[in-house]
C-alpha cells in the first residue's frame, strides 16, 4: 500500500512538474521571509538602513534569488530598503543611537511549491528554509551569515 | 579639403569630444581659489590627521584630498545613488557649505557604484563634486555603510564624523567656529 501511494506521489509529481512546463496548474506558496542582517552598526532605531560591513552587498537594489534544492531559480528580484531595529531588544539603551541591526522584509508571492528553498544573495552562503517552516501569518526570518 | 576637414571637426564636437557640455559633479564642481577676505582657524594640533586618498571624480578627472584641505575645511559626505537617505543629507550638507564661502564639500560614493553615481550626480545637481572612492578610502574613516559626514579642519585634520548624518545646526556650528575672518 505505501508503494502504491509512493508510485502515485511519483505520478501526480510527474503531472504537476508537466504542468508546470505547460505554465498552468502548478501548486505555489506564497513566501514573506525577514532577512536579517546583523550588522550591529549604530543607527536610530526605525532608519532605512542596508547591511552595513561586511554585508554592504546586502542593500536596496541587490539581487537575490530563491532557489529549489537542485538549483533551479523559481523567484529573483531585487532587495528593498531595510529598517533598523534594536539588536538586542532586551535592552532598553537609553540613548538615541543604539546597536542595531538591518531588517528587509520579501514578499514573494506564487512561488512553486518546493519541500525545500535557497536564497540566495550577491555574495555569502545561501539560506536555506523549509517549505514547512512558511506560514502565513507571520514571516519566516532569516540571518545572514 | 578645408570643407571636408571642417565637416570632420564639426561631427567630433557632435560625437561627444570637447563639447563643452555641463558634467554634474566632475571638474567643473571643483572650488576655485580661496577668498582673499576668508581665512580659516587650524585645526587643534591634538585632532588626528585625516586619511589622504586620491580618487577620480565621476567625469574622470583626478582629485587628491589633501588638495582641498590644505586651505580650507571639507565637509566629505558619504553617499550612494542606492541609499535612499543619502540625497537628503548630502544636499542638506551642500546647503550649510553654501552659506559658509570657501568651504569645500566632496561627496564619496563607493567604488562599485561610478555608473550610479553620475546619474546621482545629474539628479541632485548640487554643484559639489563627487569622487568614487574605493575600498579603503571607506574603511579608513570607519565607514561602515552610507550616508556619513566627516568635517576635515585645515590642514587636514578630523575634527568630527557623524555616521547617519548630521543635525543641520551642529554642521552649521562646527564650520562657524573654523573660520578667523569673513
Amino acid at each position: 500500500m505505501r508503494r502504491a501511494q509512493a508510485a502515485a506521489g511519483c505520478l501526480s509529481a510527474a503531472l504537476l512538474g508537466l504542468a508546470g512546463c505547460g505554465g498552468g496548474g502548478e501548486d505555489t506558496v506564497e513566501a514573506h521571509l525577514r532577512l536579517v542582517v546583523p550588522d550591529n552598526n549604530i543607527r536610530v532605531e526605525g532608519v532605512e538602513c542596508a547591511g552595513a560591513r561586511p554585508f554592504d552587498y546586502i542593500r536596496p537594489g541587490a539581487s537575490f534569488s530563491l532557489e529549489a534544492p537542485d538549483g533551479s531559480v523559481l523567484a529573483d528580484g531585487e532587495l528593498p530598503a531595510g529598517r533598523a531595529e534594536n539588536a538586542d531588544p532586551d535592552v532598553d539603551w537609553g540613548v538615541e543611537r543604539i546597536p542595531t541591526v538591518c531588517v528587509m522584509e520579501l514578499e514573494l508571492e506564487d512561488v512553486p511549491d518546493r519541500p525545500r528553498y535557497r536564497l540566495r544573495l550577491p555574495e555569502g552562503r545561501p539560506l536555506e528554509f523549509e517549505r514547512a517552516h512558511l506560514s502565513a501569518d507571520e514571516p519566516l526570518q532569516l540571518i545572514v551569515r | 579639403m578645408a570643407l571636408l576637414l571642417a565637416v570632420l571637426l564639426a561631427a567630433a564636437g557632435c560625437a561627444g569630444g570637447d563639447s563643452g557640455e555641463e558634467s554634474h559633479g566632475g571638474a567643473s564642481d571643483l572650488p576655485g581659489p580661496l577668498p582673499e577676505d576668508v581665512a580659516f582657524r587650524d585645526a587643534p594640533a591634538d585632532a588626528p590627521a585625516a586619511p589622504g586618498f586620491s580618487a577620480e571624480l565621476v567625469d574622470g578627472t583626478p582629485v587628491t584630498a589633501s588638495d582641498l584641505w590644505d586651505d580650507r575645511p571639507v565637509v566629505l559626505v558619504f553617499t550612494a545613488s542606492w541609499c535612499n537617505r543619502c540625497a537628503g543629507v548630502h544636499r542638506q550638507a551642500a546647503e550649510v557649505v553654501a552659506e559658509h564661502e570657501g568651504v569645500a564639500l566632496l561627496g564619496v560614493v563607493p567604488g562599485d557604484d561610478a555608473e550610479g553615481a553620475r546619474e546621482y550626480a545629474e539628479d541632485l545637481d548640487l554643484g559639489h563634486p563627487i569622487a568614487v572612492g574605493d575600498e579603503d578610502v571607506w574603511l579608513s574613516y570607519a565607514v561602515r555603510e552610507p550616508p556619513a559626514v566627516v568635517l576635515v579642519a585645515p590642514p587636514g585634520k578630523v575634527l568630527r564624523g557623524w555616521p547617519g548624518g548630521v543635525d543641520r545646526q551642529i554642521l552649521v556650528r562646527s564650520l562657524d567656529e573654523l573660520f578667523e575672518r569673513r
